[in-house]
């Protein structure tokens, strides 16, 4: 088994001299710092040689007082070692540049439009660096800079410049106003770059063709955003994806708060998955400030994230099928119905049904109530039987099926490279899965299988997630019955939490896929950086390809079954 | 007196008299027609609150919710008609009204039930055409048009893809339900839907079992309801051909649609299910083959519920390729079956 410390000492000698600092800690995790001009050459030597086919994603962080950025590369492994490694490029703030990985990773080209809109920081090479998140009028600001000082009090009604084109219809503009210019926040001109609308339009060919919005408001969208696709007939050409509609930067909001400040506003990334984004970043906090939950915080917190996953893949699968089917197709509403005994379950423990902001660092807030076993072991009785019995339907059902079978199908060898996670991948036949893979909390002492599926079309991933409820159960009866009395907050945990200087990177099984947390200490109150990596912005980025060819109705058949969650992607 | 009057009249100028007593008819007949939709789409929407588990409408006009009904009536009436700038505006605003009268036309030669005087079974019909069950077939094929009209003329994309699933999907399955109606005709031996009805010693359903499920297929995707609604498929193209409708023309567009369901149940259980044939039943034996009648159609009528709560949508190549590649050699093989079983019967 390759270890992250036979991993560095192999990059050592195959490039003496390029790995500046290196430290492997927790002892999956390999942090190395990157001469600037080798991370490409290490990256792919990495990734040929090592197995790290698995490119997680990147976080930016603005070092104003070293004048410096630096650019974490994520990488890590389908399957075949459990190490991941952390590689820092550093370069000077004034003139950012840094090597793009999108010739290594196909999945790099989001992460690093990302940085290069909010940082300014630009990826040579990097073949489409457009305005991804930011709308086009805002480019050039770079907000997530620490200089970046936020526009004049007003807001975006004043702002927008109106003006009637030709054709009648009314554009609006944000140009920057002479207010903004005055206080220095914005630049004069701004960088000008094909919007998306000029960028999809030039891939109209023919008089037959035509583009089709689904989107940003549309049945079809979990959440705003835009899905565009060309048609031509019934038939997709080529699909475009534009995120960004509903960003709240979060990131950058949380760089603002204390550290207990930031939990509910990790709930506020997916309300779907809450107890898991809470996991996520106090498991990164708690790796800076080096303390752990004692064990039966640990029972209590995989008790409602199994919980959690179940109502989750419920409410996923049922508005899934809402979109194959109608409104009123029926199974959804008894999926919701069954939804309800799970969430009473929670509300009791947690006090709140959705945003429960529930872990804390070095613990839990509350201890389960009395009756609480007996009340979740019906729950759970009664979500096996109705499972069993929702397979059952829809393996019956021959228009589920001639609508599902074989539709969007990812290859395994295409579910990595595009570089999803979660279910979809498993459904590639690709067992990754973080309980396994990284194992947190005490998921290494429970007993359950990592559910695969041959066959990687949208069936398949809703089999995956149905089948993944049932495991939810077995692993939430094995805590019971092992939940041991103790303490449910760690001791010596400071009121004031203030981590040691330094970098931590926690990641954990969402429901919907791989959830990592990369949080930056200065040793303030405040974090430096926090850097959320969510599964579905990584689903996102693998639609468009996955949705050529198919037909009209087949887009909402395989968009839906990726179980996505707008909120997430614009953090 | 007034009786006297009306007769002396009639036999002075028939051709008014006519004229007269049709409008009075169209009248009746329009009217009862939309309050019976109106009620359909009450019990569309309480029959579906209980197949998922909920209530329905259940606050206006008592615990029941039957007023519901007149409210958002009231309210579609009431919401502003917009037009879109780009629309063609003659056809955009025709196409609702074309949509209701040709629901109209088919309503005109269908029976509504009997009733029994002095022993004598009298159908309640307007129009007792000869060829009615050819003309109601025609007539329905038209609603097709009314929907490609409304696509096509609200200079929209979704309306667009939805008008042109609707003529693709009436094309398939115009023909083999043209076939099914052929094979009942020739079972009959008449296009009359009152001498069908009477033929019907054996309901057809039994005697011709595939022909009956090629019927009831095609009628559901004539109707448009699920698992065959992709003209409107809102979760694709957002409502299809009636993206664009707002305020009563909407509402008229909503209306046809359930009142093109009564009718076409009421065609299926005429042509297939006996129509209002059924044993006589002894003190009201004068509106007892009503009651027969209505006990079938409510039936019909739940089950098209039923099937809309519970199956997921067809895609539009599947519907297409289940009409031409499997009901239309399966209509013409019934339509053999209803040859020979009807040559040896005759």
């Amino acid at each position: 088994m390759t270890t992250a410390n036979d991993v560095l000492s192999a990059l050592q000698s195959a490039f003496p001299g390029v790995v500046e600092e290196a430290k492997v800690s927790p002892e999956r995790q390999l942090w190395a710092t990157i001469k600037p001009d080798k991370i490409v050459d290490v990256c792919k030597y990495l990734r040929d040689n090592h197995n790290f086919d698995h490119y997680s994603g990147a976080a930016g962080v603005d070092r104003i007082d070293e004048g410096l950025f630096e650019v974490t590369e994520l990488l890590a492994s389908h399957g075949a070692h459990q190490v991941v490694a952390l590689l820092k490029v550093k370069t000077p703030r004034d003139s950012p540049s840094v090597k793009s990985l999108t010739g290594l990773y196909w999945n790099a080209n989001w992460y690093e439009r990302e940085i290069w809109e909010m940082l300014g920081i630009n990826f040579e090479g990097h073949p489409e660096l457009y305005p991804l998140l930011l709308s086009d009028g805002l480019m050039g600001a770079w907000p997530w800079r620490k200089d970046y000082k936020g526009y004049p009090d007003y807001n975006t009604a004043d702002r927008a410049i109106e003006k009637v084109n030709p054709e009648g219809y009314t554009d609006y503009s944000f140009s920057p106003t002479k207010a903004e210019i005055e206080a220095g926040t914005v630049p004069y001109e701004r960088p000008k770059y094909p919007t998306f609308r000029e960028r999809e339009e030039a891939e109209i060919k023919g008089e037959s063709e035509m583009i089709l919005h689904m989107g940003p408001q549309h049945a079809v969208v979990p959440g705003p955003f835009l899905l565009d696709i060309l048609v031509d007939g019934e038939r997709v050409k080529k699909a475009f994806l534009d995120v960004g509609y509903i960003h709240k930067g979060i990131e950058k909001i949380m760089e603002n708060r204390t550290y207990v400040q930031g939990i509910p506003i990790t709930d506020r990334l997916c309300y779907m998955a809450a107890i898991t984004n809470n996991e996520a970043y106090c498991g990164a906090v708690e790796r800076l400030l080096g303390i752990e939950a004692p064990e039966r915080a640990q029972y209590i917190r995989m008790i409602l994230q199994e919980l959690s996953r179940i109502q989750s893949h419920l409410l996923g699968t049922g508005e899934f099928l809402t979109l194959i089917a109608s409104a009123v197709y029926s199974p959804f509403l008894f999926m919701i119905i069954d939804r309800e005994d799970i969430l009473s379950c929670i509300e009791s423990v947690t006090g709140a049904r959705i945003n429960h902001s529930f872990v804390r660092f070095g613990g839990v807030r509350n201890d389960l109530p009395d009756g609480f076993k007996d009340m979740t072991l019906d729950a759970l009785k009664m979500i096996r039987q109705k499972t069993e019995e929702y397979k059952e339907l829809f393996l019956s059902d021959s228009i589920y099926r001639k609508r599902m079978e074989g539709v969007g199908v990812l290859s395994p060898s295409d579910a990595r490279r595009l570089g999803v996670s979660g279910p979809p991948l498993r459904a590639s036949d690709t067992p990754y899965d973080m309980r396994r893979e990284d194992p947190y909390l005490l998921y290494k002492d429970m007993d359950f299988d990592v559910i695969t599926r041959k066959e990687g079309d949208s069936k398949a991933r809703v089999e995956v997630r149905l089948d993944e409820i049932l495991e939810s159960c077995y692993i939430i009866e094995q805590c019971l019955d092992q939940i041991p009395d103790g303490p449910i907050m760690a001791e010596g945990v400071p009121k004031r939490i203030k981590p040691n200087p330094g970098e931590a990177y926690y990641r954990v099984e969402d429901h919907r896929g791989e959830m990592g947390f990369f949080v930056v200490s200065d040793g303030s109150e405040k974090p430096v950086k926090v850097k959320a990596r969510g599964p579905v912005y990584a689903y996102f980025q693998a639609l468009p390809p996955l949705l050529e060819g198919v037909y009209i109705a087949d887009v909402v058949a395989i968009a839906g079954s990726m179980d996505a969650c707008t909120s997430e992607v614009d953090r | 007196m007034v009786l006297s009057a009306i007769t002396e009249f009639a036999a002075q100028e028939p051709k008014i008299y006519g004229l007269v007593l049709g409008l009075v008819a169209a009248a009746i007949l329009a009217s009862v027609i939309n309050v019976v939709a109106m009620l359909l789409v009450w019990l569309e929407r309480k029959v579906m609150g209980d197949f998922q588990a909920r209530y329905g409408p259940n606050r206006v006009g008592g615990r029941w919710g039957v007023l519901q009904l007149g409210a958002d009536a009231v309210k579609l009436f009431t919401k502003e008609d917009i037009i879109p700038r780009g629309a063609d505006k003659p056809v955009f605003v025709w196409a609702p009204i074309v949509a209701v009268a040709t629901t109209m036309l088919v309503a005109g030669a269908l029976p509504f039930g009997a009733v029994i005087i002095d022993g004598k079974e009298i159908p309640l019909v307007v129009a007792n055409m000869d060829i009615s069950a050819f003309y109601i077939e025609a007539a329905l094929s038209i609603m097709a048009i009314s929907a490609f009209m409304a696509g096509w003329s609200s200079n929209n994309k979704y309306s667009m893809l939805g008008a042109f699933r609707g003529i693709a999907r009436m094309i398939a399955y115009e023909v083999p339900m043209g076939v099914c109606v052929i094979s009942v005709a020739i079972m009959a031996h008449s296009l009359n839907v009152v001498e069908i009805v009477q033929a019907q010693s054996i309901w057809f359903a039994i005697a011709q079992p595939i022909g009956f499920v090629i019927f009831a297929i095609a009628l559901i995707t004539d109707l448009g309801r699920m698992p065959f609604d992709q003209t409107e498929a809102e979760e694709e193209i957002i409502a299809g051909y009636n993206t664009e409708y707002s305020g009563i023309r909407f509402g008229l567009l909503y209306f046809q649609e359930y009142i093109v369901m009564l009718l076409g149940s009421i065609l299926l259980v005429h042509l297939y299910l006996g129509g209002w044939n059924g044993p006589v039943i002894p003190v009201i034996s004068f509106i007892s083959p009503m009651i027969w009648f209505f006990m079938k159609l409510i039936i019909v009528l739940v089950a098209l519920i039923w099937v809309r709560v519970s199956l997921p949508r067809f895609r539009i190549d599947q519907v297409t390729d289940l009409g031409w590649k499997i009901l239309l050699p399966l209509s013409m093989v019934n339509l053999a079956w209803a040859v020979v079983v009807g040559l040896y019967f005759a």
